[in-house]
């Protein structure tokens, strides 16, 4: 042999890979002895021993005789009958690798919002009279837990629950609206939700009041009176407010009072420490626009941050107008730009041509582009796509 | 006048839209506004023709829906219960250029069927020419004018035939850098007839090549630049506007970067988000695609030398 095994084997390795594995793979099917490549390498003999005793054979007919005998040799170096569990194995492997069945254990077909009560509206007289009531089921299936609740109802067990709302001067599609945005209202107790209505009336609260406040938040008669009443004395305390003020407070925004404590707080944080705003004018702003407490803390910051450091707008006009709180800043600093492209910048009144910050923010971008800026909607588009 | 048909307008919805991107968004939070306002505006043309009795909620809805409900045969339909017909997951869309964060400009997305157009033009990689702000005296950490400036310098010897010479000595850089991977000779025939065949593309999507680079405006500090380039990034821009800071001795970062065209798509087709209503995408999808079927060399290319 002129070439060393080593050297073909070499060769064959960097030049034809494809032949290496094909080679390899006929040893799987020919000689049944062999098992995996590890239990091999673990009984002391390498790859290369193996490949070797492979490609002799191939290569020259001279060493048919030693590779013979290693044939014989090898087998008797394993256990036969793990080498046929072996073969099984990858027998089974390549059938599934070759079969066209796949695992779809995992994969379910795609539901659309509102199929679920849709298959059972027809045949519920339920669901219907909820239906009748205007109840919005492609918007109470967004959360699942409903789905389960409402459809293991009957008519008779909220009955009276929907009574009480009526009861209480809500109009029908109203009613209709708070089953839809908080449908575990039925699930309270009726005497439980007459303690709560009870408490807001002890509060002095009128019949309007109490209309509108469960009409706006329908969350509202889910919370304790425990809750609600420490809700509403948190913000009494925090801002100083007096009983007439609280009941404004909680009629002209009644989510504010069962939003999220955590996320209030930090808005206070914001106005308080950040902004640096008297506890006085604090109660100006909760009082004339309570909405901005439901905002983004970071949202309230960049804003703020851009009506007081570039537009150079006093605090005390921040407070009397807290409505520009409530804009975003893109949407400010887009139309803060385009007066200052044409030399309109005056948010003094006492001076000509002042622009009041309210109409500034409010009113669409054509409204805005014609009255305020007095120029046409193409020019402010036009600069729109320049920024 | 008619009502239109919601669902032919949902029919006509196949091709490329032009869009505007502001900056200081990413380019998948615009693909989703981009659908839930189509879905929107789709789905008010879909209430306008069958149910509009339901839309402001008086006192006379709730009898309309006592009536629609004691009247309708399969309650399947209603739309209380089926809700809006067209669904956000029904309406694909994909973009054909990615945008950073801090870009604007020509942004262009295939919507439903167009997601194939979309596709093709990526992979064509089309020109495209940029507007880059910058400014000379300050380096900030990350290139770009939010981030903290780490660097200060003098400015004022920068002259206008300076900063001249040293872009075009990089644009031939680039352009000399592209016949040397060719493989052909910058003197001979060859080159000739590659060069009249229009700008010569690199093979691969990841190796961005500048093809014209040139000062629009040079005052004080600040400065406008021109780039026509191919597989541009982000960075790479902000990268190069550092460069050239720097080769001028002195620094300079960036304070915006605009796309003003893609291929033959610029910002004069490019639609503002305010405008993405129904009948607005509309009208530029048809603009759109009408210039796709003039230029098909958008879609694909036919010399082999260009690829």
């Amino acid at each position: 042999m002129g070439l060393s095994t080593d050297y073909v084997l070499c060769f064959l390795q960097k030049m034809f890979p494809s032949i290496l594995k094909q080679l390899i793979r006929n040893r799987t099917v020919i000689k049944q002895s062999y098992s995996s490549f590890k239990d091999v390498s673990t009984n002391g003999t390498s790859i290369t021993q193996i490949l070797k005793n492979e490609i002799i054979p191939l290569n020259t007919d001279e060493n048919k005789k030693l590779a013979n005998d290693t044939e014989e040799k090898l087998p008797t170096t394993k256990d036969p009958g793990e080498a046929s569990v072996e073969l099984s194995e990858t027998d089974r492997v390549r059938a599934l690798n070759q079969s066209t069945v796949r695992d779809y254990s995992g994969v379910y077909p795609y539901i659309r919002q509102g199929s679920i009560f849709a298959s059972s509206i027809n045949d519920s007289d339920f669901l219907k009279e909820l239906l009748k009531l205007g109840v919005n089921f492609y918007k109470l299936e967004k959360n699942l837990e409903s789905i389960p609740f409402i459809q293991g109802l009957r008519f008779e067990d909220v009955k009276d629950h929907i009574i009480l709302l009526k009861e209480l001067g809500l109009e029908t599609h109203a009613i209709g609206n708070v089953i839809t945005n908080n449908p575990f209202i039925l699930k309270e107790d009726l005497e439980d939700l007459n303690v709560r209505v009870n408490y807001l009336q002890y509060k002095k609260f009128t019949n309007a009041m109490i209309a509108r406040i469960i009409e706006k938040n329908p969350n509202w008669l889910s919370q304790s009176t425990q809750e609600i009443d420490n809700k509403l004395g948190f913000f009494q305390s925090n801002f100083n407010l007096s009983g007439d003020e609280v009941r404004l407070l909680a009629v002209s925004c009644p989510r504010l009072v069962t939003w999220e404590l955590e996320k209030v707080k930090l808005n206070i944080f914001v106005l308080k420490e950040e902004m640096g705003l008297l506890p006085e004018e604090m109660k100006k702003v909760i009082l004339k626009k309570p909405k901005i407490f439901l905002n983004g803390q970071h949202r309230l910051l960049k804003t703020f941050d851009y009506l007081h450091n570039t537009m150079k707008i006093a605090i005390e006009t921040i407070v009397e107008t807290p409505e520009i709180l409530t804009c975003r800043q893109t949407r400010l600093m887009q139309r803060h730009m385009f007066l200052e492209k044409l030399g309109r910048v005056q948010y003094n009144p006492k001076k000509p041509n002042y622009v009041a910050l309210t109409t500034l923010v409010s009113g669409t971008d054509s409204h805005f582009a014609t009255e305020v800026a007095k120029s046409s909607v193409a020019a402010y588009n036009e600069f729109l796509k320049s920024l | 006048m008619v009502a239109p048909n919601s669902s032919a307008l949902w029919n006509a919805l196949k091709g490329i839209v032009c869009v505007y991107k502001p900056p200081e968004t990413s380019v998948r939070k615009l693909r989703t506004q981009l659908i839930l306002k189509i879905c929107a505006s789709l789905n008010e043309a879909d209430e306008n023709q069958f149910y509009r009795p339901f839309k402001p909620y008086t006192s006379s809805t709730t009898e309309l829906i006592q009536k629609s409900v004691d009247r309708s045969i399969d309650l399947k339909e209603h739309p209380l219960v089926y809700g809006p017909k067209f669904d956000e997951l029904d309406l694909p869309v994909s973009w054909s250029n990615y945008l950073g964060w801090n870009t604007s400009g020509v942004l262009l997305f295939g919507l439903r069927s167009g997601t194939q157009f979309a596709k093709y033009i990526r992979e064509n990689r089309s020109t495209r020419a940029y507007r880059i702000k910058g400014v000379f005296g300050q380096a900030t950490d990350n290139g770009f004018k939010n981030g903290k400036v780490i660097e200060r310098s003098t400015w004022r010897h920068i002259k206008h035939f300076q900063f001249d010479r040293i872009l075009s000595s990089m644009q031939a850089a680039h352009q000399k850098k592209m016949f040397e991977m060719c493989g052909v000779d910058m003197q001979s025939q060859l080159a000739y007839e590659l060069a009249a065949q229009g700008p010569i593309r690199p093979v691969n999507s990841k190796i961005p090549i500048v093809y014209g680079i040139k000062c629009v405006e040079y005052e004080g500090p600040g400065f406008t630049l021109e780039i026509q380039c191919i597989n541009e990034y982000e960075s790479y821009l902000v990268e190069l506007i550092q460069e050239i800071g720097i080769r001028l001795h002195s620094t300079a970062h960036c304070t915006g970067i605009k796309c003003i065209r893609h291929s033959y798509f610029t910002l004069d087709h490019a639609l503002l988000s305010k405008h993405w209503d129904i009948n607005n995408v509309l009208k530029n999808l048809n603009m759109c695609n009408s210039i796709l079927e003039e230029n098909e060399h958008v879609l694909k290319q036919k010399s082999i030398a260009l690829r």
